[in-house]
């Protein structure tokens, strides 16, 4: 069997066969680090981006609208900088498939076309040997050979197979690459999705798997304050219910479950209905003043695995009450990993802290909703990771009527030495803003961990199991001994001997014996140091110093 | 003769030898130590040594807390003087930090309704070195022959020329007393960046800049005192410190080459301010141009000796 076209609906099971394909190697797309540090995360961010996409867009036979809310969900949903770069693939594909009912090998080609230099146009620094480079050159290799007689199959087996090859080239173009003996994590990323739609139409299905826990979980989400909601309230909002239902076998439950008639039956009850049945499962978000009629509605089908239900009132309130608020002249917000880190950016004066805890790094969802909570003439954003930078920028650009400003801090350090510049009593929004930026500037990140392999850089080598320094995100030092390993690190950061001062993040597994260790060495080494210590909680880096001169 | 009394309350940080060489009263507030313990400030270390202090303070600062000597206390010091028909003017710390000030204006009505004397209480909307200066300069008005009138008249007209320029690189404390102007969420430790604060019309402290590190905090602050001061060589020079005693005495020799002042004092920091400061203060006190109402003149001065270039 071979297709001469796809419509919407074949578009989505590719596309989740894709999806899950990139889940069943997301470990190994992880591991594919450059550097020598248990922080790989390419392939979590990437599923987590194309998942997003996937989970809000409803199947529609158009392949064009289809693909568009796909691509829009995945514009909000990206997780670090191959996410984004990900979703701008997509938002060139769909642009070019806008108003296409089904997609033939020749569109298909011109989309694809589209999608690298959608991409290319998105990032300030294209970089090659990375997911761009594979992009670009699986498709304009591959150009000039569609024709009429050209199937999907065809197409997409050769476009997969030009990737590959320039995939492993990658390491030829990126030193870093060839440096750590390593193919480019994105671009395997990338193909790994485009592959498993391949296979989706030879019948080959790959295991559906969970994604991470991040994508239901709304950890940015403050906590709700419940004060705006009382006996005397008005109740004009009813609630948002989400849940997913498995549907069970046995008596108790009717055996048919027809997916339109209980959509049919929902919008009785409610509106705002998505219903999405993955197999034995059905994803439902619903806002009803009547959630006990969906409640027995649908246990005649089976049992919910999740349930969420939310009051919108009190939402409602909330939110009108602080857009009543003062307008603020600025507003600072900063996104974190993690409790610990989250507690230091708030004492340090920021006004929103996005913590995207666990493994994640926070989505441009996340930052569009700080976005929207905030009223101010001016937003600052701290996105305090080099891999949250980017989905920090996509969602300034998406937020467009606000006057945002992406501080681009690459580590939680610089984002600490941004915020402590800070003047938060002034008015003087672009005074605060310098002050910031210098915060920021010339600061210096060590990062201590543990090397997960061998690596060298022409400066320094590790081996697997070693205690390992970075310095601004090199390899720096290496050592069997973690403090040694610190303080080597220190060593080499120029003019050492000068500098008064530093903070020290300590990570989950630091004990308070090797903060005393470290402060020990720290004053014989640097008698004129003056080393400020602060619970940070991360989790790869057992300490992260930050030096700000 | 009756004589014209200067009172100050026990903020003022004015140790014994100045008190006796100037002439000044002192209405000792109370402290609380941990486990509850209630003292007498005595303005010395004899109690408890500065660093000690200092060091127990960091670590549990909830434990420490300070109130001003009470309507009865202040009233209790006024009478002896009242009673020889003494005039009093009596200084207490800024009230938008204590109620010395309305605790002093109520034992000065006590007093003025039993007393045929004169007693005026001045708000001196500073603190700590900063307030105690400005008793000084009382006292040697005093001493050099004004009277009440006038010795009033020129605390209420030069009051608002009294600067701080230093630093407090721990701002926890006035956060959480309430100290600082705006204070809104400085609780974060901020290693090695030095806030730098000036009195305001609150009669509180406000950051006007931020300097990465002492060296440059130094080399800013200079150029802002001498951007500030006047007359400097006529000038007596507090510098205050809490727990930041190598820094005063750099600071200390900075000034004096640049400024050669009449006088320059390091002075310690009593419990009664530094429960509330903390130990992260390191400033000199003076007098100079009359401060500006919304500090614009004052940040504009300092932010360009910080250069926060980008």
């Amino acid at each position: 069997m071979s297709n001469i076209k796809i419509n919407g609906v074949q578009l989505e099971k590719m596309l989740k066969n894709g999806l899950n394909n990139l889940l069943s190697h997301k470990d190994e797309v992880n591991k594919l680090n450059v550097f020598p540090v248990p922080d790989g995360d390419t392939g979590t961010n990437m599923s987590l981006t194309l998942s997003h996409g996937l989970n809000s867009a409803a199947s529609r036979q158009e392949a064009g609208p289809y693909l568009k809310a796909v691509s829009d969900g995945m514009l909000l949903g990206a997780r670090g900088n191959s996410g984004v770069i990900l979703s701008q693939l997509f938002k060139g594909l769909y642009t070019e498939l806008a108003r296409a009912g089904v997609i033939t090998p020749a569109l298909f080609r011109n989309a694809l076309i589209r999608a690298y230099k959608t991409a290319y146009a998105s990032v300030v620094h294209p970089v090659e040997g990375t997911i761009l480079t594979v992009a670009r050159e699986g498709i304009e290799h591959i150009r000039t050979q569609v024709t009429r007689r050209t199937t999907i199959e065809e197409f997409l087996a050769m476009y997969a197979a030009e990737m590959r090859k320039s995939l492993s080239f990658t390491p030829e173009l990126l030193p870093v690459l060839k440096e750590s003996g390593v193919i480019d994590s994105g671009a395997y990323g990338y193909i790994l999705i485009f592959e498993g739609m391949l296979d989706q139409l030879y019948g080959k299905l790959h295991q559906a798997q969970e994604p991470d826990e991040a994508v239901t979980m709304s950890a940015s989400q403050p906590p709700i304050d419940a004060s705006y909601f009382n006996e005397n309230s008005a109740f004009e909002e009813g609630y948002c219910m989400e849940f997913i239902l498995q549907l069970m076998k046995g008596e108790k439950y009717t055996q048919r479950f027809i997916l339109k008639s209980y959509i049919e039956d929902l919008k009785l009850y409610g509106t705002s209905i998505v219903v999405v049945q993955d197999g034995r499962r059905i994803k439902v978000h619903i806002h009803t003043f009547i959630p006990a009629k969906i409640i027995t509605l649908s246990q005649e089908f089976g049992e919910f695995l999740t349930f969420k239900l939310e009051n919108m009132q009190l939402q409602h309130n909330e939110a009108f009450a602080s857009a009543k608020g003062e307008k603020k002249a600025l507003t600072v917000i900063a996104a974190v990993n993690g409790e610990g880190m989250e507690k230091v950016f708030r004492e340090l004066g920021c006004d929103v802290v996005i913590n995207s805890s666990g493994a994640a790094n926070a989505s441009t969802e996340d930052f569009i909703r700080a976005l929207g909570a905030v009223n101010a003439e001016k937003v600052v954003v701290l996105p305090n990771n080099k891999n949250v930078v980017m989905a920090a920028e996509q969602a300034a650009r998406l937020a467009e009527a606000k006057n945002v400003e992406v501080l681009p801090t690459k580590s939680p350090a610089e984002g600490y030495f941004a915020a402590a510049m800070d003047i938060q009593d002034s008015d003087d929004v672009e005074m605060r803003v310098k002050q910031m930026r210098a915060g920021m500037k010339s600061t210096v990140t060590l990062t201590e961990s543990v090397a997960t392999k061998d690596y060298e850089n022409g400066v320094t080598s590790c081996k697997a199991g070693e205690e390992i320094v970075l310095v601004n995100g090199e390899l720096t030092a290496a050592s069997t001994d973690w403090c040694d390993c610190l303080i080597n690190g220190l060593k080499a950061v120029p003019g050492i001997e000068d500098v008064e001062s530093c903070v020290i993040f300590k990570g989950e597994s630091a004990s308070d014996e090797q903060e005393a260790i470290l402060a020990g060495r720290l004053s014989e080494c640097f008698p004129l140091l003056e080393a400020t210590f602060v619970y940070g909680g991360q989790s790869v880096y057992r300490f992260i110093i930050g030096i700000s001169e | 003769m009756s004589k014209l009394i200067i009172m100050a309350d026990g903020t003022c940080d004015l140790t014994k030898e100045l008190t006796e060489e100037y002439g000044v009263v002192t209405v000792p507030g109370h402290l609380v130590f941990p486990g509850g313990k209630e003292y007498r400030e005595t303005l010395t270390w004899d109690a408890v040594p500065r660093d000690e202090f200092y060091a127990d303070l960091k670590k549990r600062p909830d434990e420490y807390a300070t109130a001003p000597a009470n309507v009865e206390e202040f009233y209790l010091a006024m009478e002896p003087y009242a009673a020889e028909g003494d005039d009093m003017i009596v200084c207490t710390i800024s009230a938008a930090m204590s109620g010395a000030y309305n605790f002093a204006l109520q034992a000065k009505e006590k007093i003025c309704r039993k007393y045929p004397v004169k007693v005026q209480i001045i708000d001196s909307m500073r603190f700590g070195p900063g307030f105690g200066l400005m008793v000084l300069y009382a006292a040697k008005k005093r001493n050099e022959g004004l009277g009440f009138d006038e010795v009033t008249g020129w605390l209420e007209e030069n009051k608002n020329r009294f600067h701080q320029a230093g630093w407090l690189d721990d701002l926890s404390f006035v956060a959480k007393k309430g100290r600082l102007t705006h204070a809104k969420a400085f609780f974060g430790a901020l290693a090695g960046i030095k806030p730098i604060g000036e009195f305001d019309y609150n009669g509180m402290t406000t950051v006007i800049g931020k300097a990465k590190g002492a060296k440059k905090a130094y080399a800013a602050l200079l150029s802002y005192i001498e951007g500030t001061i006047e007359d400097p060589s006529e000038q007596i020079i507090f510098i205050a410190q809490t727990n930041r005693l190598p820094q005063a005495e750099e600071f200390k020799k900075l000034i004096e080459e640049k400024f050669k002042p009449k006088a320059i004092y390091i002075k310690d920091v009593f419990p009664s301010c530094g429960i509330n400061v903390g130990p992260g203060l390191m400033a000199a006190y003076y007098v100079g141009r009359p401060i500006s109402k919304d500090l614009g003149f004052e940040r504009e001065l300092l932010n360009k000796y910080l250069e926060a270039k980008e």
